[in-house]
């Protein structure tokens, strides 16, 4: 029963690490929570609620729910802004720890997201202003040093596919074209939906989904699976803050967002506007607006149309460190890239790291890491 | 509020667990749950497998006919040829089987022996005979249908992906999918996909659902959106699709439980606070998907932990002297806490979450929450309102799951909040009163408003439903008073909007 002691070191504090702490935690097992940046929280912290009149069970609240549980929890030890260098498995796990080099962040003054976590904010380097009170300098941030744990999981995450690599989406060209997680961040930083260039409200939104996933021509044969819930979700939103306006989603095949999908994709439907074909090319017009083409299936010809904004449902790529984090940890790749999970060894991996996966997906995947890390302790013995 | 020191009892509670179900999560979830040292009964009412772990009692034939009480101490009674045993348990865990229905009806079809569904192709790809067939001369030619009877799933897809490979890979024979959205959205089946086609799978993606004739020949026709032209094929097989539908043992179950359901009926409800495992009531818990069974063991865990658990004593007290056995709090209870003891109602301190929704609804204001007792409450709002700087003075109460959180983080990160507002913080909007709102006018407040999770993100299921319908009665109480409803308002937020949160109290104080 909870009897269980040992020490476990979880590296990545996202949705998936956050859980497998919080989890091992419950079973009276302490943690070293290693994160390489400032916060924690992953990406999904910053993810917007999409709640319509009702709840869309996006989940994102669920990551501030499990970030107040694990920042709250005596057993679990954060430490931010610190990576594994080395790991040494002569003798169980003796981890070397050094502070990421990552991003100095020069200048500028960061902000967490997480209320329950110290700090919130963080002065990067060179910055002199008057930061906000309690703010910490990064230079003193991260651990260093040796510490000795009985098995690790590896919660490392994902990299959004870098919209870029499509050139003829014009992203990082064109203002108003923004990837479906900057669009997550707008929504939640400005608490409603607007374009980046003016910060109006957009008439005309454009989706186009499988950016970077289900793409022969990359190697990325793999479905990323979130972005057609939040592509969904999303259009859900803005036709729920302003009815008027016109939402078209570009689709290759519409994924499932979850329980009762039939219903709610039927539901969408009525106020969105589904295209089956993946746009040729984007560019921009008057007013920062864009045109788009595309080859719509029933028509034969190209079409063009013009949208306020276009967002790209950028898919889930490996992580971008996801090669050092193997050979550091000695755990091998599968095909796609990511790291593989059905390795026995001492060293788990949870969440994104493994492959493509929702919230909901991560948490209940690192709860069962949790399970297996615990099984593993007790047999180590 | 947290004026005094929770006191704390150790309750003692059972430690064994009923596992309802024996398919493949149901064993899964029992084997996980021995693992973690407690004693198992798993009850079917088919016959079962024999299960791995020896600290497993297997009643095969089994029926469960009724669950009393609360977590830590479900008293049931399980009925087989042999009889009816009473049997108590600490937890329970439900994993019901799924049925499948084949959708021919969708395509107009009549299933025969061209016509067959999913699981039987599946039984005849594994018979050597059939394969045979499949080899020898032109071979045959086999259609499935995917996802026009019914909106699909990737464990759907899936199979439809694999036999179609089987097919293919046999030697003669051709596989044609005609599928609507082909659901990929699951770990290597992009790559089956890639794979099937590259195989020579033909996959059609028409965009109505395809016409199908059936006589002494099949024949499928549809018009196909790239080259835009009908196209027909006679197949030698058609092979509909199967629904996952919820057996009639779900709703069974979920009533018997006293657990709710989600839209399609199956069990649990759609709500982000069940993540992974949980049910709406403390103590049972649901295994449906591969990843559950290990998290139901880590909650079983949780809860029984070595059979003592330390409660907070005033969790929620009933008053036996002002109780009159309205029933009003047994039925509002969304976590099935509430049980009769003595004559009165009682709440056990195990089950109970604390959400105050009975306190809220009790007709004889009998029962008081731990730390939101009317008295702290009451406090609370006087101090908010007393301790108002600025104009106009705005008193919010706030669902400590969502609303305060959001609240909390809007006034760490400076966003900005009107001098003259103040919140308070209440378990769940479910227990903000009738008497708190109208107090907090009373104590002088320019405006009132109730903050609480949206619909269907209630951790109590219903305490925000609520809220509004208690909100919307004193809107109407105010105008016959002659103030204006504007005054109150009711609003939903979740905990990680901050800058929302802010807006919409920025929004009620323009309005004020
Ligand atoms: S963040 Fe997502 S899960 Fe939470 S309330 Fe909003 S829509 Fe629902
Ligand atoms: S979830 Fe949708 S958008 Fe994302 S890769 Fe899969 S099919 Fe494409
Ligand atoms: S609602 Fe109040 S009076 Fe009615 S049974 Fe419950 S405690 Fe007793
Ligand atoms: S406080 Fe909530 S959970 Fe507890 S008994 Fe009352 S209604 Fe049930």
């Amino acid at each position: 029963m909870n009897s269980q002691s040992g020490k476990v070191m979880v590296v990545g504090g996202g949705i998936a690490g956050l859980t497998a702490a919080w989890e091992l935690a419950r079973q009276n097992v302490s943690v070293e929570l290693v994160e390489k940046s400032c916060f924690l929280g992953g990406h999904s912290i910053g993810y917007t609620c999409k709640a319509t009149d009702t709840c869309q069970q996006c989940g994102a609240c669920n990551v501030e729910k499990m970030l107040k549980n694990v920042v709250g929890e005596p057993l679990i030890n954060v430490r931010l802004r610190t990576e594994v260098s080395s790991l040494d498995r002569s003798k169980g796990f003796k981890v070397s720890l050094k502070k990421s080099s990552d991003d100095m962040a020069e200048g500028l003054i960061l902000k967490g997201f997480s209320r329950h976590n110290s700090p919130l904010h963080v002065k990067g380097k060179g910055v002199t202003d008057e930061a906000p009170e309690g703010a910490l300098g990064i230079e003193e941030m991260g651990s260093e040093g040796e510490i000795d744990v009985d098995a690790v999981i590896l919660a490392t995450g994902f990299t959004p596919f870098d919209a870029e690599l499509k050139g003829t989406y014009g992203y990082g060209k064109w203002e108003n074209v923004i990837t479906g997680l900057e669009f997550e961040n707008i929504v939640r930083e400005n608490a409603g939906i607007v374009r980046p260039s003016d910060g109006k409200r957009p008439e005309k939104v454009a989706f186009i989904q499988c950016v970077g996933s289900r793409d022969e021509r990359l190697g990325n044969l793999w479905c990323s699976e979130v972005c057609c819930p939040y592509a969904m979700r999303m259009a859900g939103t803005i036709k729920h803050d302003n009815p008027d306006a016109e939402v078209s989603i570009f689709y290759i095949d519409v994924q499932n967002t979850g329980k009762e999908f039939p219903v709610y994709y039927e539901k969408i439907r009525e106020n969105v506007r589904f295209v089956r074909t993946i746009p040729v090319d984007i560019y921009p017009i008057e007013n920062d607006s864009l045109k788009l083409r595309h080859m719509a299936e029933d028509e034969g010809s190209p079409s063009f149309e013009e949208f306020d904004m276009v967002v790209l449902s950028v898919g889930i790529m490996p992580g971008a460190d996801s090669k050092t984090v193997s050979e550091t940890f000695d755990t091998p790749l599968t095909v796609d890239g990511f790291l593989d999970d059905s390795v026995d060894s001492g060293v788990f991996v949870a969440g994104t790291a493994a492959g493509p996966g929702t919230i909901a997906g991560s948490m209940a995947g690192a709860g069962k890491i949790a399970f297996d890390a615990v099984k593993y302790l007790g047999g180590a013995k | 509020m947290m004026a005094e020191t929770t006191n704390t009892i150790d309750v003692t509670i059972n430690k064994d667990v009923l596992v309802i179900g024996c398919g493949t999560q149901g064993l899964e979830a029992a084997e996980a749950v021995a693992a973690k040292g407690y004693k198992v009964v798993l009850v079917d009412d088919a016959d079962l497998p024999a299960p791995a772990a020896n600290a497993i009692e297997v009643m095969a034939n089994t029926k469960v006919e009724s669950l009393a009480g609360l977590a830590g101490d479900f008293r049931t009674c399980l009925a087989n040829g042999s009889g009816r045993s009473e049997r108590t348990f600490g937890a329970v865990v439900v994993a019901p089987r799924y049925g499948l229905a084949p959708l021919n009806e969708a395509y107009g079809l009549a299933l025969n022996d061209k016509v067959v569904t999913m699981t039987q192709m599946e039984a005849l790809l594994d018979d050597g005979a059939f394969k045979e067939t499949l080899v020898q001369g032109e071979g045959k030619s086999i259609a499935f249908l995917s996802g026009f009877g019914q909106e699909g799933d990737p464990a759907a897809t899936s199979r439809v992906l694999e036999a179609a490979l089987t097919v293919q890979q046999a030697g003669n024979s051709r596989a044609y999918v005609y599928a609507n959205n082909v659901k990929v959205g699951a770990r290597g089946l992009e790559r089956l996909f890639t794979q099937g086609r590259n195989e020579g799978v033909v996959c059609f993606k028409p965009l109505e659902k395809p016409a199908i004739e059936q006589g002494d020949t099949l024949k499928i026709v549809i018009n196909d959106p790239v080259v835009r032209e009908d196209v027909e094929l006679e197949p030698d097989y058609i092979v509909v699709e199967e629904a996952v539908v919820a057996g009639p043992e779900n709703l069974a179950f979920a009533e018997i439980l006293r657990i709710d359901t989600d839209l399609d009926g199956f069990i649990p409800s759609n709500n982000v606070h069940r993540f992974p495992a949980n049910s709406n009531r403390e103590g049972i818990f649901v295994a449906s998907q591969p990843a559950d069974a290990a998290n139901v063991a880590l909650r079983v865990a949780e809860l029984l932990d070595n059979g003592v658990r330390t409660v907070a004593k005033n969790a929620a007290v009933v008053d036996e002297n002002k109780c009159t056995i309205c029933l009003t709090c047994y039925r509002c209870c969304p976590h099935g806490a509430i049980f009769w003891e003595n004559g009165i109602a009682a709440i056990s301190p195990v089950a109970c979450q604390g959400c105050g929704i009975c306190a809220s609804e009790c007709p004889m204001d009998a029962i008081q929450i731990g730390d939101f007792t009317d008295e702290a409450l009451t406090a609370d709002i006087q101090e908010a309102v007393a301790s108002v700087s600025g104009t106009p003075s705005i008193v919010a109460f706030c669902c400590q799951n969502s609303a305060l959180e959001a609240g909390e983080a809007a006034k760490a990160f400076d966003a900005e909040l009107p001098q003259g507002f103040r919140m308070v913080q209440v378990p769940c909007a479910g227990k903000v009163d009738v008497e708190f709102i109208m107090k907090a006018f009373v104590e002088g407040a320019d405006g009132v408003m109730v903050a609480a999770c949206h619909e269907g993100n209630c951790k109590a299921e219903r305490g925000n439903t609520f809220a509004k319908w208690r909100v919307e009665e004193i809107q109407k109480r105010l105008e016959t008073i002659g103030l204006s409803k504007d005054r109150l308002i009711f609003t939903t937020i979740a905990s990680n909007m901050a800058e929302e949160f802010s807006m919409k109290v920025r929004m009620f104080a323009e309005q004020l």
